[in-house]
């Protein structure tokens, strides 16, 4: 598997022109399609793009989130209400193979026929918050809010918690990853048929088809026997099926489950004298399988508690049980697995160069792109779109 | 079946949730894919009359094979000969041990895509590790990370990595098909779903890398950005609660007028944010009791009528029954053919809204070995006969 390229003609993207014009919601898809190798263009207006405030900072004070989401672009300065600006973006659009968004366009009154007048091959990605027209359509929704409407929050946390929000800005990185994708279909799709699009995203509907359980309880509750009517409250880390859930070990936690193979497991434990009553054939009664799955997860729970975590873990993988250690940033920084891999990439910063998350994919004859660009912004626009040839 | 993938011909060698997410949207654009089962091994999700499997298979065709034949094999190397796209997340290995790696297909199908998501990648100390979703955000740091201060068994409360690796699967599918279209060349993805899960996590990596901390969980408030209040607040009636997140000083002077302006919220140092974290957990405390006897749609409504980011928490009944956003954009549809074993059933549409290309026909998820004969005479030719034949050995079922 190859991970980086020497020549960027070797990037799945190679060629392919985005316009990244898109806020958070949708800033993850243009990277996706930056980072295979598409030449990206973001525009920043003159006072400052609002997402190089977003935490953490290095000690220079540089959004390390704007550093890694805006990375492997091209940032152009442009100002909206400049005239010379209006025409200079219409260049680009005369140019551009695939635009992600975030309502900007719109804003400025384009549609998609104008785009079309300007480009018959474009596509358009345009991510909102909801439906353009539903009744939500002027609400705002940052990542809580998303979360707590998209059925995300009211499903995560436990019993004696809040619903919770999941960490960082997951709500849009569904969002993002849509985008990719909603980008990359247009263009397959303009190239066999030389045809522009349009694509709608609403975040909200994004988070809503990504709830694994959520809406198969909603539809068929009798499946899920324990749940409260067709809600399966929140219930920490126990899952939906009652055979995953994180417990404590000695130095750390694991996410133990019985699953594939319970009977495989019912024999480790066997091997240790602590499988109790689980062989008796009462449980043979298919009626009681929920009862019996509880009392092997009791019995596992207790069985990990005076097991060291980690070495723990890994006798567990040694035996193919999918077991998983509760692992904190500075562990995965340091994980040989990852290590191993060569995984972890150099993104640059002003005060030179940071470690980063590389690729989750790896092509055989294709590569991912290196974040090699900074993301200081450009003043002269012209320069920069004759330099990286964008001219049409 | 339209869409941008119109005559794209996909094989699908999946289970559970991560690649089924993956083929379903794959049809949802308009492949035509073709999904490999064995009622006698279906895997956890727990065979076709499974409300779990329903979910994520509409828009395939399922052909049943005995692999354990060497004829099913071989119909399976004939299958992929033909496939633009073959998808594997069954563990490393097994697609090799039925003589339809990627090695060997590619001598015979050189343009094929051919995308292996397993757990941990192919290579590395761990890519012998066997995982589920819950194992993946336990190692990923998902689970760490999502939760409160001083608990690390809370995480993520549904399968999200499993979703995320399907999408992003998707994405690299995409780029090589669109790559091929130059190069008329195919190539194999691998996909590690770990490493999906970890770079959902890439701020707190990044922060980790420059500055040396290790972010805990924080709930619901933002560890790297300042906003308050942030956090869930009880609301009249069990288990109700209404999200609000403010972003601006001026937001948090509105929500002060809306409270009717009471002596706490006007104490000094409240205006700025830096303010009023220093008195996070009195704030939450006062707004709590605001909120806990009001409706909490209604004052959902009401904050957001005033310029304030509000979400009541909705949960599964409140978005299939009474989100009026998904229901005004459609979102939900009755599937126009019944099941075969679960009757009259409901989906979710894909979320992404063509504005020329018609890409609203769904499928109903079908059953094992429903599409036997149509699959073997529009992808191998076969004749009924021949296909008659195959079933009667036990090859095709």
């Amino acid at each position: 598997m190859t991970k980086h390229s020497t020549t960027s003609d070797q990037y799945p993207l190679s060629g392919v022109r985005v316009l990244d014009l898109a806020d958070e919601r949708a800033i993850y898809g243009a990277k996706l399609l930056a980072d295979l190798g598409a030449t990206v263009v973001r525009i920043e207006s003159s006072t400052g793009d609002p997402l190089r405030d977003r935490g953490p900072f290095d000690n220079a004070g540089e959004s390390l989130w704007f550093n890694y989401y805006a990375s492997n672009r091209h940032i152009i300065i442009l100002d909206p209400t400049d005239e010379k600006a209006k025409t200079e973006l219409k260049h680009m659009l005369r140019g551009t193979d695939v635009v992600i968004d975030t309502g900007s366009l719109e804003s400025r009154g384009m549609s998609l026929e104008d785009l079309e007048s300007l480009n018959p091959h474009i596509t358009y990605v345009d991510v909102a918050s909801f439906s353009k027209t539903g009744p939500w359509r002027n609400y705002l929704a940052p990542d809580l809010v998303a979360g707590a409407l998209g059925g995300a929050a009211a499903t995560t946390g436990d019993t004696d918690t809040t619903p919770l929000k999941l960490f960082g800005d997951q709500s849009f990185l569904v969002s993002g990853v849509y985008a990719a994708i909603a980008g990359l279909a247009g263009l397959f799709q303009s190239s066999r048929t030389g045809l522009a699009e349009q694509i709608d995203i609403s975040v909200h509907e994004t988070i809503v088809s990504t709830l694994e359980h959520v809406l198969m309880i909603a539809w068929y509750p009798e499946f899920v026997s324990y749940a409260n009517g067709n809600v399966l409250p929140r219930r920490g880390s126990l899952h939906w099926s009652n055979a995953y859930q994180v417990v404590t070990a000695t130095n750390g936690s694991l996410m133990v489950t019985p699953t594939p193979d319970v009977q495989k497991q019912i024999a480790w434990l066997a091997e240790e004298d602590l499988h109790e009553d689980l062989l008796d054939e009462k449980y043979n009664d298919l009626s009681l399988r929920q009862v019996f799955i509880k009392r092997l997860m009791d019995i596992m729970s207790k069985w990990v508690r005076d097991k060291d975590a980690e070495t723990f873990f890994h006798e567990a993988q040694a035996r193919h049980h999918p077991f998983g250690l509760v692992m904190k940033p500075n562990e995965l920084a340091e994980n040989i697995h990852l290590e191993s891999r060569s995984w972890w990439e150099d993104y640059k910063v002003a005060n030179g160069v940071i470690k980063g998350p590389g690729s989750p994919y790896r092509f055989s004859r294709s590569s991912w792109k290196p974040p090699l660009e900074t993301t200081v912004p450009h003043q002269d626009s012209e320069a920069i779109m004759r330099d990286i040839g964008w001219t049409k | 079946m339209t869409g941008p993938l119109d005559g794209i011909k996909v094989l699908d060698f999946t289970h559970v949730l991560a690649g089924p997410f993956s083929t379903r949207i794959m049809g949802d654009l308009g492949a035509d894919v073709v999904k490999i089962m064995s009622e006698a091994r279906h895997g956890p999700d727990g065979g076709t009359g499974s409300p779990y499997h329903v979910m994520w298979n509409r828009n395939k065709r399922i052909l049943q094979l005995d692999m354990t034949q060497t004829e099913g094999k071989e119909l399976a190397r004939e299958l992929c000969n033909q496939a633009d796209i073959v998808i594997d997340n069954f563990s490393v290995g097994v697609l090799d041990r039925w003589g339809i790696g990627y090695d060997t297909i590619k001598k015979e199908n050189p343009a094929v895509i051919y995308i292996q998501m397993s757990g941990m990648g192919d290579e590395g100390p761990w890519s012998s590790y066997v995982s589920f979703a819950p194992t993946v955000h336990a190692l990923s740091g998902l689970t760490y990370l999502t939760g409160v201060p001083g608990r690390e068994d809370i995480g993520i409360g549904f399968s999200y990595n499993d979703h995320q690796s399907g999408l992003h699967g998707t994405v690299a599918i995409l780029a090589a098909l669109n790559e091929r279209l130059k190069s008329q060349k195919g190539q194999r993805i691998e996909l590690s779903q770990f490493e999906v899960g970890v770079t959902l996590n890439a701020v707190a990596l990044l922060d980790y890398f420059a500055n040396g901390n290790t972010v805990s969980p924080s709930g619901n408030q933002l560890p790297f950005d300042s906003a308050q209040p942030h956090n869930c607040y009880p609301t009249a009636g069990e288990d109700s609660w209404v999200a609000i997140a403010l972003q601006t000083d001026e937001q948090w002077n509105m929500l002060v007028k809306l409270m009717d302006s009471p002596e706490w919220a006007l104490k000094s140092g409240l205006e700025s944010v830096d303010g009023r974290i220093a008195q996070l957990e009195a704030i939450d405390s006062e707004i709590s009791e605001w909120t806990k006897h009001q409706n909490g749609k209604e004052l959902m409504e009401m904050l957001q009528e005033h310029g304030i980011p509000a979400g009541y928490v909705q949960n599964g009944n409140d978005l299939v029954n009474n989100d009026p956003e998904l229901q005004a954009s459609g979102f939900f549809f009755d599937y126009q053919e019944t099941h075969p074993l679960l009757g009259k059933i409901r989906g979710d549409r894909l979320p992404l809204r063509f504005k020329r290309q018609n890409v609203s026909s769904y499928n109903r998820p079908e059953i094992f070995g429903e599409s036997n004969h149509k699959v073997l005479k529009d992808w191998l030719g076969l004749s009924q006969s021949e296909v008659e034949r195959l079933e009667h050995i036990g090859t095709v079922k």
